[in-house]
């Protein structure tokens, strides 16, 4: 049995060293990916990071108020200021051109009427105006008014705060400042096993979201091979030699299992060493053996889904051809609803519970289960189980479909 | 010896069966042919002596054991060669070998020695380190004929070993597989080439459509029991010399007419020229396979 075996595991590492194709997809493209959606990606995974979207403001009231009210936007310093905009109509010319997504604007006697909206005089208070690029999503254009009104609530505390201190005759501490800089007060924590971890970055995201990915491209190498084998009549000639079909499976399993561990851990040097060489945060791996090992296993049965899901691929075309397309389109089906292209958390619901389906969805959360909450062995027990029936089903199939096309032969 | 005894196999959503009773008796140590059209049952048969299928009813025995017995026993006993390239074209030759060697479950010397030989059988020295899927239509041959010889088997199943190939590969390969006998090998040879099967068989049976057509040696089945006039005439065969000479038309204007013996010839030949009968082209003596064929089959082997 070794030497069968042996001899079939060379045979498939030879034909899949050989295969330039094959290697390019289960190698280069995960890492370009890795690359590309990790960078793209940084800011959206990065609580409080710069927002890349412009704006001005266009102080027509030239009063302290006024002024208070632009060093608190500055200060939130989320949006890219650009202080360009000395009047109306520049700043409109500015977002017609693109130059600017924002432009707010403070009307004249902002000042005066800071803490009398309503009017007491019995003139309504001019509103703030806020130019928008029509372009810019309605997310960001929320998240700016929000800023917009947090300063605003703050300018106005401090100047009540002021009068009042007047009013009551309360002295001012040397060096006090009415626009006083308060701490935070809202923290983020994520909520996961251990209490010393950081919030989840794109990295942290993307490495495993294309490692599942990549693993489940050996359907082009692996279906490639198989075909061949059938149209060339060599699985004939293997049955003619007494080999049995489940060992000409088992020949394939085991080196494409390597192949995935391999991709597993290139990926992870990859987001270790290649991403933070271009800006973004390196990949942090859980620190222990315990979540190394859940990490390992949920590895191993994407791995063992994987081959499975190539092996049927493989079973039911008829040419590469067939496989090329059929996998290929499979795994980026599998892919866009199971939150490996597009972060689940962004999908709506209705997408999010399609995303259930996915066999990468499983293996994702298994991935995540480890690295964001830091979960052990039986926290990703789900997942691998998933995966697990997965793969069995998928190699009942692909044997069934063997027997039946062996039969239709016969 | 292996015997083949009215085996019979229909393939599934067939009409007919590929295989109607056959029955065949293979000596050890010869070259055994079997010879028909494209359809006859001949890859059927083969299949079935590999282990591929099974037969439906009949049994097939080596030395005296059913071949599944013989098969579990010594695995490698039996080889099949297939019409296909049936290898690896990613793999070089070398490659090739030792992967099937180890298929085979051959291992260490065992292993390097049966490589040897087959590459030194085959004369595939000089290609040895070029992927299969580089080498000709030849060498690809001799390559999936190397591969069957691997395991030294008792018998080699060649399923239309020389398709496609150029006339010197073709050359080359009838020589080689002439050669196995010698090396204590049966082989089995289906071909619808009969100038390849006469040139290295020593017993045939031609088949068509799934029927043994006539079984025994070669020299037997060429030499006719009673000599037999092959002609072409400029018209038709008259009905009285026809029905004398039980005559059977293999064409137009194609007879073959059964004479008592080689005297009867010339009178035949001036019975015609009195019936105003042309003769454009005529044969008589020994028969080629192809018109054994078609005196069995009233069909030409090619068509």
């Amino acid at each position: 049995m070794s030497a069968r075996l042996l001899a079939l595991w060379l045979k498939e590492s030879i034909a899949l060293l050989r295969d330039r194709h094959g290697l390019l997809a289960l190698f280069i493209m995960p890492t370009i990916f890795i690359l590309v959606m990790t960078l793209a990606l940084r800011d959206s995974f990065t609580p409080g990071a710069r927002i890349d979207a412009s704006y001005a403001l266009v102080d027509l009231d030239q009063s302290a108020s006024s002024a208070a009210l632009s060093k608190r936007l500055s200060k939130a310093a989320s949006f890219n200021r650009i202080d360009h905009a000395g009047n109306l109509d520049a700043a409109r010319a500015a977002v017609l051109a693109g130059r600017l997504n924002l432009a707010l604007v403070v009307p004249p006697g902002f000042g005066e009427r800071l803490l009398t909206p309503g009017g007491a005089d019995g003139k309504p208070a001019e509103p703030l105006t806020l130019l928008l690029d029509p372009a810019l999503s309605p997310a960001l254009q929320l998240a700016f008014r929000n800023q917009v009104m947090a300063a605003l609530g703050g300018v106005r505390a401090d100047e009540l705060t002021h009068k009042a201190g007047k009013l009551f005759g309360l002295p001012v501490a040397p060096g006090a400042s009415a626009d006083k800089d308060w701490p935070d007060e809202i923290r983020s924590e994520a909520v996961r096993r251990d209490s010393n971890a950081s919030l989840p970055s794109s990295v942290q995201q993307n490495v495993p979201a294309w490692l599942i990915f990549a693993m489940f491209f050996v359907v082009i190498p692996i279906s490639s091979i198989f075909i061949i084998e059938r149209q060339h009549g060599t699985l004939q000639r293997l049955r003619a030699m007494g080999l049995p079909f489940r060992l000409v499976l088992a020949g394939k399993l085991l080196p494409f299992f390597v192949v995935n561990q391999v991709q597993a851990l290139l990926m992870v040097l990859v987001g270790m060493y290649l991403v933070p060489l271009f800006g973004s945060e390196a990949l942090q791996l859980p620190s222990t053996p315990a979540l190394l090992l859940a990490w390992w296993a949920v590895s191993a049965a994407v791995s063992l889904a994987a081959v499975a899901w190539a092996l049927l691929i493989a079973s039911l075309a008829k040419t590469s051809e067939q496989a090329t397309i059929v996998g290929g389109v499979g795994n980026i089906l599998m892919g866009a609803i199971g939150g490996i292209m597009v972060p689940k958390f962004i999908m709506p619901a209705a997408m999010q519970q399609l995303a259930a389906l996915s066999p990468m969805a499983w293996a994702l959360e298994g991935f995540h289960t480890v690295m964001l909450r830091h979960g052990g062995l039986t926290d990703v027990l789900p997942s691998i189980m998933q995966l697990l029936a997965f793969s069995l089903l998928s190699l009942v199939a692909a044997v069934w479909l063997n027997r039946r096309a062996l039969a239709a032969r016969s | 010896m292996l015997v083949v005894d009215g085996v019979s196999y229909r393939y599934r959503d067939a009409a007919s069966p590929a295989l109607q009773g056959i029955s065949l008796h293979i000596p050890a140590g010869g070259i055994y042919g079997l010879l028909g059209p494209n359809g006859a049952g001949k890859t059927t048969l083969i299949s079935l002596l590999a282990g591929l299928l099974t037969a439906a009813d009949g049994k097939i025995a080596l030395h005296g054991q059913p071949l599944a017995t013989a098969r579990a026993a010594n695995p490698r006993a039996i080889a099949l060669v297939p019409q296909d390239y049936a290898f690896y074209p990613m793999l070089t030759v070398t490659e090739n070998l030792r992967f099937f060697a180890g298929i085979l479950g051959l291992s260490g010397a065992a292993l390097k020695t049966q490589i040897d030989s087959a590459i030194a059988f085959a004369r595939l020295e000089q290609v040895v380190a070029k992927r299969a899927g580089e080498l000709s239509g030849g060498l690809r041959r001799r390559l999936n004929l190397a591969i069957g010889l691997l395991g030294q088997p008792q018998l080699l199943l060649l399923d239309e070993p020389t398709v496609g190939v150029d006339p010197q590969s073709r050359h080359f390969l009838l020589e080689s597989i002439a050669a196995l006998p010698a090396a204590g090998t049966t082989v089995i040879y289906t071909s619808h080439y009969m100038e390849e099967v006469e040139a290295i068989c020593q017993q045939i049976a031609i088949i068509d459509q799934g029927k043994v057509l006539t079984e025994g040696r070669l020299a037997d089945i060429l030499a006719s029991p009673e000599p037999v006039l092959d002609i072409t005439l400029d018209r038709e065969l008259p009905a009285d010399i026809a029905t004398r000479h039980t005559a059977s038309a293999s064409g137009e204007l194609k007879y073959a007419l059964k004479l008592a013996s080689t005297a009867e010839l010339p009178r035949l030949l001036d019975e015609l020229a009195v019936t105003g009968c042309g003769v454009r082209q005529l044969s008589f003596g020994q028969h080629d396979l192809e018109q054994v064929f078609m005196r069995l089959t009233n069909r030409s082997l090619r068509d």
